[in-house]
């Protein structure tokens, strides 16, 4: 089924990047190929691998497959995952505003205190607050690294 | 000046107490990203890029690829003590080395690891000393044509090599050539693909890319197992970290053959470390005198395999210092590195930065025996980074991945970009398309497109060029073969097995 759907995204994809590709102009000048050749190239290499994997499908179907034993990914995993991508979409959003030092010890608190329940969390508070000023001094002040400064004043 | 003259200068370069701190600084990180499960030398020398602009390109590129090499002898650790490999290479030595820890022995196949990984990977060091010259001189003649076929052979290896499906990898290696053509056409002058994002006029950075894939993808399939407590526990170090007499003799030729193995398939373009470590493994179960003894805990599985994932990254650097064509993802990113320093790999590199290039193969030489010490006498404080909850772990990898990605525009887009790439990396890891192809073309799209041109503007934008030497035709025949054989293979046997049935 997977296989599937990735085969109808690279015919998607395919057509966009034919179009996309349609869309540059170009100037005749020296260049015989000009910046729309090799675009194309890549274009018909794609659905070349498209033929190529719809032919793997069909084999993968006339092998009998065994009955898929292994357990059905759960739900909750897949909720876990997009939990910590929206967390880590809320930090970076927040990063220029709250700047770097308040936003990652806030982002470090949230996510062990959900991560790592087992650990005491009096650690976590420590590991979060000690790791967001200490690297935002050293990257800034020692690196040269330029890391927004946000609500703080320093 | 000649060529010994410039090897022996490379050993002042790299002897330097600088060099000597980033040889070690670089071994150091090397052996804690490999002692680590998940996190790998990809995502880990990604993350240094931008926090080690400014310094000085030798320093830095020693201290990389220190990190490249180090992450070998770390993983074995980890696939002795958890039975979970540290580093996707040390998969082999997982077998027979947590069945040798179970038995009390795992001292043992900790210094057995150690003490192969040094005499293979200065084996493949050597190596990559002596075939550096040859090979570079001969590249200087190749023209954009012999490069264009060069490149397509390196990318259509690797995606049929890694990953379960050539269909995929080969989708992987279009993507990555397709995120490499978004940006300003350096001939012509013309937006290409930008979308209108600004940003996207310089490209899709390499970094950005490399981190999320690797990095933040990591950490979003380890969270997930954080959730559903798959973590294992790590047994203690049991008995002394040394060989016996019989342990010793069992293990050297296993360690030599494992070493070269190990150095020809880095050369070669696709397989990369853990081909070579599986080859070795079955190498040496059909040489052993008592095969039943492997799975068991026998050391012969253990020194063979971790031989050649070392002697493998001192094969890999080969194509990459001499050719400037990476046959993996990790010399891949190690290949963006030295371009985000403004240094070209390749023959050139030979005859414009001598200095560079053997202060670095002489490092290696150096950080060898350097691996060896941190992974045999003080091996225990590594093992205690297995205890580090990585609830806190993979969250601080994200802290850290920020900094990086940042650092470089001190542009939020990169941020967002970090993320969906990291997310695309978890989806690709689901469902079995390799990222490490994509990596490989998105480094090399550029040239690639640009040799391309050449040689269409040489030939009067007649095609046959790319048939027209020995070189560019053995390539291309290579090429087709790459793709080709995977899939007659499987045909091929299945008519010989109904064959039989008759």
């Amino acid at each position: 089924m997977a296989d599937r759907i990735i085969l109808g995204s690279i015919l998607v994809l395919t057509g966009v990047y034919f179009w996309a590709t349609a869309q540059i102009p170009t100037l005749e000048i020296g260049d015989p190929l000009g910046p729309k050749a090799f675009p194309r190239l890549l274009g018909i290499g794609l659905l070349i691998t498209a033929v190529m994997l719809f032919f793997e499908i069909i084999k993968n179907k006339k092998i009998a497959r065994p009955p898929d034993t292994s357990s059905p990914p759960e739900a909750g995993s897949t909720i876990v995952v997009v939990g910590a991508v929206a967390a880590t979409a809320v930090f970076f959003m927040s990063f220029e505003f709250l700047g770097y030092m308040l936003s990652v010890t806030i982002y470090l608190l949230a996510m062990t205190y959900y991560f790592n329940k087992k650990g005491r969390g009096v650690v976590n508070v420590l590991i979060s607050v000690t790791y967001g000023m200490a690297s935002y001094f050293i990257f800034t002040k020692a690196l040269g690294v330029s890391l927004p400064r946000g609500l703080l004043p320093f | 000046m000649d060529t010994f003259q410039h090897i022996m200068n490379g050993f002042l370069v790299a002897t330097t107490p600088i060099n000597l701190w980033y040889t070690f600084v670089g071994v150091f990180l090397g052996t804690i990203v490999g002692v680590l499960p998940g996190i790998g030398p990809s995502a880990s020398i990604a993350l240094l890029i931008p926090i080690t602009f400014g310094m000085n390109p030798t320093s830095a590129l020693i201290m990389m690829c220190g990190i490249y090499y180090g992450t070998k002898y770390g993983g074995s650790t980890t696939a002795i003590l958890i039975r979970t490999p540290g580093e996707a290479a040390s998969v082999m030595t997982a077998i027979d080395g947590y069945e040798m820890a179970k038995k009390g022995r795992a001292g043992a196949a900790l210094a057995v690891s150690a003490i192969g990984s040094f005499i293979a990977g200065t084996l493949g060091v050597l190596g990559l000393t002596l075939f550096a010259v040859p090979l570079s001189s001969m590249a200087l003649k190749f023209g954009p044509a012999e490069y264009f076929t060069l490149m397509v052979f390196a990318m259509t290896a690797v995606s049929t090599l890694t990953g379960k499906s050539v269909a995929k990898g080969m989708i992987a290696t279009l993507l990555g050539l397709m995120i490499a053509t978004i940006g300003i056409d350096l001939q012509s002058g013309q937006a290409r693909f930008t979308m209108g994002v600004a940003e996207f006029q310089d490209g899709v950075g390499f970094v950005v890319v490399v981190v999320g894939l690797f990095a933040v993808a990591e950490v979003l399939r380890g969270l997930e197992r954080v959730m559903t407590g798959t973590a294992p526990d790590a047994m203690k170090i049991s008995g002394r970290l040394w060989l016996t007499k019989t342990e010793w003799t069992r293990s050297i030729g296993p360690i030599w053959r494992g070493g070269v193995i190990g150095f020809i398939i880095g050369v070669l373009p696709g397989a990369g470390g853990t081909i070579a470590s599986i080859m070795s493994y079955t190498t040496e179960k059909r040489l052993a005198k008592r095969p039943e003894e492997f799975g068991k805990g026998a050391i012969e599985g253990v020194a063979g395999p971790e031989a050649a994932n070392n002697s493998d990254t001192a094969g890999a650097m080969v194509p990459l210092l001499t050719l400037g064509i990476p046959g993996g993802g990790a010399t891949a990113v190690l290949m963006g590195a030295f371009i985000m320093y403004g240094i070209q790999p390749g023959p050139m590199l030979f005859q414009n930065r001598p200095d560079l290039v053997w202060g670095l193969i002489n490092s290696m030489y150096i950080g060898n025996v350097m691996l060896l010490i941190l992974n045999l006498p003080l091996i225990g404080i590594f093992v205690r980074l297995l205890y580090i909850p990585q609830g806190i772990l993979y969250p601080l990898i994200v802290a850290i991945a920020v900094i990086g990605a940042y650092g470089i525009n001190g542009s939020t887009t990169d941020l967002y970009l970090i993320l969906l790439f990291g997310v695309v990396g978890y989806v690709f890891d689901k469902i079995d398309i390799p990222v490490a192809p994509l990596v490989l073309s998105l480094v090399l799209g550029g040239m690639m497109e640009q040799s391309f041109r050449q040689a269409m503007t040489i030939s009067g934008a007649n095609p046959k060029i790319f048939f027209g030497s020995a070189i560019t035709m053995t390539l291309v025949i290579m090429s087709v073969l790459s793709i080709l054989l995977p899939l007659l293979l499987p045909l091929l046997k299945k008519y010989k097995e109904e064959g039989k049935d008759e």
